[in-house]
């Protein structure tokens, strides 16, 4: 029980330590956290369910566009939610979004989804479990398992490695400094979202098959993210996926353990605990108040 | 000439049409007009909340369900008379919105809002799954409301008492902004050190402001209950946040007037488009999305701007709202 609890834990974690990347990365570079990342996933989902079903590609075809749209529903983001908004604050950029959510949520509904409609992707690979000594998994969650270690490790590379990565850093750092150098934040902005925004697509097309798409299926994970997030400290990198996959365990045991409802109730809960008693996070950087 | 356009005139306008739409409407619009009275008491409050203590919290939905869910109960299950159990409602939401102030004393912005939406939707999953109180997700009935020695049936006795409710709350909240508190919560918003050096305290004005807001969404919460005589989770989730949020940023932030027209243009739309969800949820997005770009003091704000003779207080200058919108992040990023 317990070991099945942390295995599934761990699959869905990895995904919830996609989404708090696109979460912390926006949040670090940006200084801002986008209320349609949620949205961004479920038509992650959509695109991959409408490419790999209703045009039949092949799964890896479809979940590579379905990564590129969500990274294309970024970029409308970032030229509608926050362009206009620079210099205008958080609060601001909170709002639009927030708009930019409901009218993303209300055009899918029109074109996927009426009133409770749920879309079932198939499973890609067979249902039967796989015996790993002391316990059996799905094959597709070793898919996820392998994928998002993937992803995560590239991500990282390109953090560290490219010059978009790196101006991304600077910008994170000081922003002023950033602009002095020359860094050209606008552009830097612009890759924050689409990256965060692929980052959610990706998370998408691999937990489509483990679940079933709806219009409202957004806003729960994004605040599972945004837990993930804070729970590893929000301007940490290593502290969205060590947060992510901590969320998936802590959600699974208490699901298990004390009462289902924590499956849905636990991210809320620990967005409260944590920025009440702990608001720099596991790993996150020391805590300046601006006056 | 211009004076005659004053918020003052227009809200009394709004309030005397109020008055008489049950006698020359239908039900279906007295109803609709009972709905915009309860959504003027929701964006009075919130807007008192955000627009003028600058509190970035989005719980309001919540409060209003505590509102009308503690309203139900008490009537139901311990049997009091509306006219008990409905300010028994208002005072709960406002003892629970009193306790959401002390989060607010450590945090801001973003974390504030993002901790009272956890609590929010915390809420809105009790009211769901608490079966044993809250008769779960399928909500309860109520008996309408009796209102014996008068001679009026429920559904206009709730009409006038709605609209009684909405001009009290509307005063009370028009004179509050002008009074010494309300400087006082002002002076919070634009500045948290400044209004602490002048000797202002930080813990009993967020309190204040937390309390009056909750009070206000729990008397809208009252008012739906004996309104629609029926309770359930679904009205008070994300969607009915973003109403009254769309609604306050139409009216226009730190407005009392913008809080009334913007709650009755915005009820006005949701009922035009309320056949599809997929359209209201796109109307409203749309409209949130284009307030915020193109018009983010609101309408009461260009308002004030083209008719010099538009008399509200002066406490609320594009330079404010943009301090409400640019709450200062608690964590400074990468150092």
């Amino acid at each position: 029980m317990l070991a099945y609890l942390v295995a599934s834990g761990i699959t869905t974690g990895s995904l919830y330590a996609l989404i708090a990347l696109g979460v912390v990365v926006l949040y670090k570079a940006a200084g801002v956290v986008n209320f349609s990342h949620g949205e961004q996933i479920m038509l992650g989902g959509y695109f991959a369910y409408s490419f790999y079903l209703l045009a039949h590609l092949g799964y890896v075809p479809a979940a590579l566009l379905a990564v590129m749209g969500t990274a294309a529903i970024g970029l409308l983001t970032f030229y509608v939610g926050f362009r206009p908004l620079i210099g205008q604050g958080m609060m601001s950029v909170l709002l639009a979004t927030l708009g930019l959510s409901f009218l993303l949520k209300g055009i899918a509904r029109y074109f996927w989804g009426g009133a409770g409609d749920y879309l079932a992707f198939p499973p890609l690979l067979s249902p039967q479990p796989v015996d790993l000594g002391i316990i059996a998994v799905l094959p597709q969650q070793l898919v996820v398992l392998a994928a998002s270690g993937l992803i995560l490790v590239s991500f990282a590379l390109f953090f560290n490695l490219t010059r978009m990565g790196k101006w991304m850093q600077a910008a994170a750092g000081n922003i002023k400094a950033a602009r002095l150098l020359g860094v050209p934040v606008e552009r830097v902005f612009l890759w924050t979202f689409a990256v965060g925004a692929a980052l959610s697509g990706a998370a998408a097309v691999l937990m489509a098959p483990l679940t079933l798409l709806y219009p409202d299926m957004g806003f729960l994970l994004f605040v599972k993210g945004f837990a993930a997030a804070v729970l590893g400290g929000i301007n940490s990198l290593r502290g969205a996926v060590v947060g992510g996959l901590l969320m998936g365990v802590i959600e699974q045991l208490g699901a298990g353990y004390i009462h289902t409802g924590l499956q849905e109730l636990s991210a809320f809960l620990i967005i409260m605990l944590m920025l009440i008693v702990m608001p720099r996070g596991l790993l996150g950087g020391p805590e300046a108040r601006r006056v | 000439m211009t004076r005659l356009l004053s918020s003052r005139n227009c809200l009394g306008m709004l309030f005397a049409i109020l008055a008489v739409l049950p006698m020359i409407a239908n039900l279906y619009v007295t109803f609709i007009g009972n709905l915009a009275l309860i959504y003027i008491v929701l964006s009075l409050g919130l807007n008192l909340l955000i627009g003028n203590a600058g509190q970035f919290a989005l719980a309001h939905a919540a409060m209003y369900g505590i509102g009308a869910y503690a309203t139900g109960l008490l009537k139901i299950d311990a049997g009091l008379p509306y006219f008990i159990a409905a300010p028994a409602g208002a005072l709960a939401a406002c003892a629970i919105g009193t306790l959401l102030a002390l989060p607010a004393l450590r945090l801001s912005g973003i974390y504030l809002a993002l901790a009272t939406l956890a609590f929010a939707q915390a809420a809105v999953w009790v009211f769901g799954h608490w079966d044993a109180v809250t008769y779960g997700a399928a909500g309860f009935s109520i008996p309408p409301v009796n209102f014996s020695p008068l001679p009026l049936r429920p559904e206009l006795g709730m009409y006038y008492l709605s609209w009684l409710v909405a001009l009290l709350l509307l005063v009370f909240a028009w004179n509050l902004v002008r009074s010494r508190l309300g400087r006082a919560l002002i002076a919070m918003r634009d500045n948290e050190v400044a209004a602490q050096a002048l000797g202002i305290n930080l813990l009993r004005h967020k309190a204040i402001a937390f309390a009056l807001s909750g009070f206000y969404a729990g008397a809208a919460g009252a008012l739906y209950a004996g309104v629609l005589n029926f309770v359930s989770p679904e009205g008070f989730g994300l969607f009915q946040l973003v109403i009254i949020k769309a609604m306050i940023v139409v009216g226009g932030l730190g407005y009392v007037a913008g809080s009334v027209f913007g709650a009755v243009l915005l009820v006005v739309l949701l009922e035009a488009v309320r056949d599809l969800p997929s359209l209201q949820e796109i109307a409203f997005g749309l409209v949130l999305l284009s307030f915020m770009l193109l018009l983010p003091q609101g309408l009461v704000g260009s308002l004030r701007r083209r008719f010099p003779g538009w008399d509200e207080p002066r406490h609320v200058s594009k330079a404010a709202v943009s301090r409400i919108l640019k709450a200062p992040a608690v964590v400074e990023v990468g150092r």
